[in-house]
This record gives structure tokens, sequence and C-alpha cells, in this order.
């Protein structure tokens, strides 16, 4: 018993540090759960009201550049609504009410914390599940894409940056029309690359890439950036391009984030697709 | 020694503040996140008993934490290196004794001492921090190159803000 007392006594302290690496290893677990754990939540809500308070007084010194950004995007919004466009032929559209029907709705929402230096990026937003916001949504900025939802709290979410390892969306080049999937290697915050891209139809630098549409979460044509140089692969028959961001993503202040109408329905039908595959192996 | 606990805690809400509000948000080169809130645990007075070490430098990995979006690898990386502390600070500082409030910093160990103790606390800090943080082998070169840059920032900035602080005390 003595001899038990005296060991604990002398390594008291290798046994503290086991228990609290395996703490934080847990922790380290928990990120990676789809569901949000209640820890996870704890520490959102505290950054977020922190950064929210930061952010708050940031704001201020950047008034006139968003100024200037709110107008542009203004300028290009009052170009797309109806009162600019003269009607050409007059009986198309007539009874269309049944026509269209809303795919996608937006929520503004404010970045509050951010950090483009790191491997794996991301947001933090002040809108939570209370105004709708769910993990898998879409976020853009008024120039181009942004990210996905990944974990919501009440008041604020948490976005996975395309600066991310794990970030793959899947792109279009406007002017052919080919498809490839964007990736970030993670050296500058300004560039990223695209692979798989076929080199059977000639690239040119300047070329306007676009989002492709195929993901369920960001709707189609959203600007990504510009290709600002390309190789080919030898032996795969594939690009590998750099591409420049649209998006400045350390000075990214509003966002929006995409609420598909239609995403329970093309949920529905992939997994129609899991089971059909499930069926025929 | 009340008053040495009261200078910790103020330095503690400061290098937190310091990491989480600015040198998180500073973009270099792209490879470089300088992570001075490792100098609190280099800092710590010689005579921190063993278990306040550890306790100490878990909290501090939670609160960077907090405000990071990978929850725990702060945490993890910060114990061990709270862990191996006292076995780094016995082979660099000699014959100290064990009883002052004194803190390891340039003016009380010897630039010889302190430099290699603190560089050496600093790189096993950013290379378990970058390793866990990506943790595949795939771009095991940028992140090498992450490790050592950002490294090297961290020293710097705990070198001159060493020089800056503790002349002032004596």
């Amino acid at each position: 018993m003595n001899n038990l007392i005296r060991f604990l006594r002398r390594y008291y302290y290798v046994f503290l540090f086991l228990v609290l690496e395996g703490l934080s290893i847990y922790f380290i677990t928990l990120n990676d759960s789809k569901q949000s754990s209640s820890i996870i939540s704890a520490a959102n809500n505290i950054s977020g009201t922190f950064n929210n308070t930061i952010e708050n007084i940031n704001s201020y010194f950047y008034l006139k550049s968003k100024n200037d950004a709110l107008v542009k995007e203004n300028l290009q919004l009052r170009q797309q609504i109806s009162s600019s466009y003269v009607k050409l032929i007059n009986n198309i559209h007539e009874e269309s009410d049944t026509v269209y029907k809303q795919r996608f709705s937006f929520i503004d929402a404010r970045v509050i914390s951010k950090t483009v230096n790191k491997r794996n990026n991301y947001f933090m937003l002040d809108k939570g599940s209370l105004s709708g916001v769910e993990p898998d949504m879409g976020v853009i900025a008024p120039n181009g894409v942004v990210g996905t939802v990944v974990k919501t709290t009440e008041n604020f979410s948490l976005v996975m940056s395309v600066l991310h390892q794990d970030s793959k969306l899947n792109v279009r080049n406007e002017r052919t029309k080919t498809t490839g999937t964007l990736i970030w290697n993670g050296h500058t915050y300004s560039t990223g690359q695209i692979v798989d891209m076929p080199s059977s139809i000639a690239l040119k630098k300047g070329d306007t890439v676009v989002t492709s549409g195929f993901s369920r979460d960001i709707p189609e044509g959203i600007m990504i950036g510009t290709v600002k140089d390309f190789t080919k692969e030898s032996g795969t028959g594939f690009y590998k391009v750099n591409v420049k961001f649209s998006v400045d993503y350390n000075k990214l202040e509003y966002v929006y984030v995409i609420k598909n109408f239609f995403k329970t329905e093309q949920d529905k039908l992939m997994e129609n697709i899991k089971e059909l595959q499930e069926e025929q192996q | 020694m009340i008053r040495d606990i009261v200078i910790c805690a103020v330095q503690f809400i400061i290098l937190v503040f310091c990491q989480v509000f600015i040198l998180d948000n500073i973009y270099f080169l792209g490879f470089i996140n300088p992570m001075l809130y490792v100098w609190f645990i280099i800092m710590l007075p010689f005579a921190t008993p063993k278990w306040l070490v550890l306790v100490s430098s878990f909290v501090l990995g939670v609160c960077i934490d907090v405000f990071s979006a990978d929850i725990g690898i702060n945490a993890c990386v910060c114990v061990l290196i709270g862990f191996i502390r006292p076995a780094l600070l016995n082979a660099f500082s000699g014959n100290i004794d064990n009883v002052t409030f004194q803190r390891p910093s340039v003016s009380s160990l010897g630039l010889k001492n302190y430099l290699p103790y603190m560089a050496l606390t600093v790189f096993i800090h950013h290379l378990l921090y970058f390793l866990i943080e990506n943790f595949s082998f795939d771009e095991i070169l940028t992140t090498l190159l992450r490790i050592v840059l950002s490294s090297v920032v961290t020293i710097i900035l705990i070198l001159l803000s060493d020089m800056i602080f503790f002349k002032k005390n004596e």
C-alpha cells in the first residue's frame, strides 16, 4: 500500500498528463462527428459572442470600401430587374405564374471571424439555426463562392471555406463548357487549383470559371475566378489549372447562405441510386 | 506570490487575445501562422509545480481552441509541451534555484541557454500542431515548410517580446 502511494505520488504528474491528453484527443474526435456535440456548440457560442463584439468595432474601419462594394452590387442588380428591360416579344411569359418555381432562397449573413492562413480555413457567420441556416447549405459572396456550412448553433454557424483540404467543388469553364474539380493546395488564399479538367479542349488565360451546378448546395453559374495559368499533366489527358479567386477571402464581410428548396427531393433521388448500386452488387 | 499569479493571469489574457484576434488574422506569404501564445508556457516561473504547468497549458490550449474551428488540437499540443517543459528546462537551465519566482527569459538564463530551450519548445509545438492539423502525408513538403517558417517567425517574435517586456522589470 505504502509503495502504491509512493508510486502515485511520484508519477501523479504522468497520470495527469495522460488524462488531459486523452481529454484533448476526445475533443479532436468530436470535430469529425456529423451532429454537433454540446461541447462544440458551447465553444462556438462563446467564440461567436466575442467575435461579434470585435467585428462590430472592426467594421467601422471599413465602411467606405463596404459602401463601394454595395453600390457596385446594387448597380448589377438594377441592371437585372425587369424595369430595366423592354419587352420585345409579348406573348411568351404572359401567363407564367406556374412556369417558374422558386428553387433557391438566400439568407444574408455577416462574417464575424475568419482565417486564411491555415491549411483548413473556416468562417463564422452571425446567423444560425434560428435564422434558418442548416448544415450543408452553400455560402456565396456577392462576387463568388465562399464555402459550405458545416455546423450551426442557434445564433452562429461555421462555414468550411473553399480554402480547406476537404473542399471539392465541381466547376465549369464558362467558354469551353468543360468541367473540373476545384481544390486548394494550401499555398496562397488568392489562388485555387482545378484538377480533372480535360485537356482535349484548349484553355486560355483569363477564362472565366463558374460553378457547374452539379452540387446540390450551390446554384449554377456562380463566379469562382479566372484562369491564371495551366499545365498539361503528361499521360492523364487532364489540365492542372491555377485559378485566381474573384473573392478576396481576407476581406470577406457580407455573404449569402443558400437554401435549396429541392434538396430533400434531390437527396431522395440520390439515395435511390445508392440502393440500385447495392442491389446490383 | 499573489503578485506573480496576477501577472501570469494578465499575461494569459493578453496572449490569448493577441493570438486569436491579431496573429490568427495576419496573412503573410501563405505559410506563416505564428503562435506566440506558446510563450506563456515557456515563461511560467521556474518554481511552478508540475501539475500546475500541465493544467494551465491545458486551459491555455482550450481557450485558443474555442476560437478556432477545429477544437482540441491546441489543447493536445499544449499539454504535451507542458509535460516536456520541466525536462527541457532542466537540460538547459543548469542550476537555477527552483524556489524563486524568477521566470525563464534571456536575462535570467542568458541567450545561450534560453534560445535553445525556447526554440526547441516552439519547434516541437509547431511540428505537432501542423502535423495534426493536416493529418495526411500528401503535402508533407508544404507542411514542413509551414512548420519551419512559422517556427522561425514565432521564435523571433518571442525573442523580441522578451527583450521588450523583461528589460523593463529590471
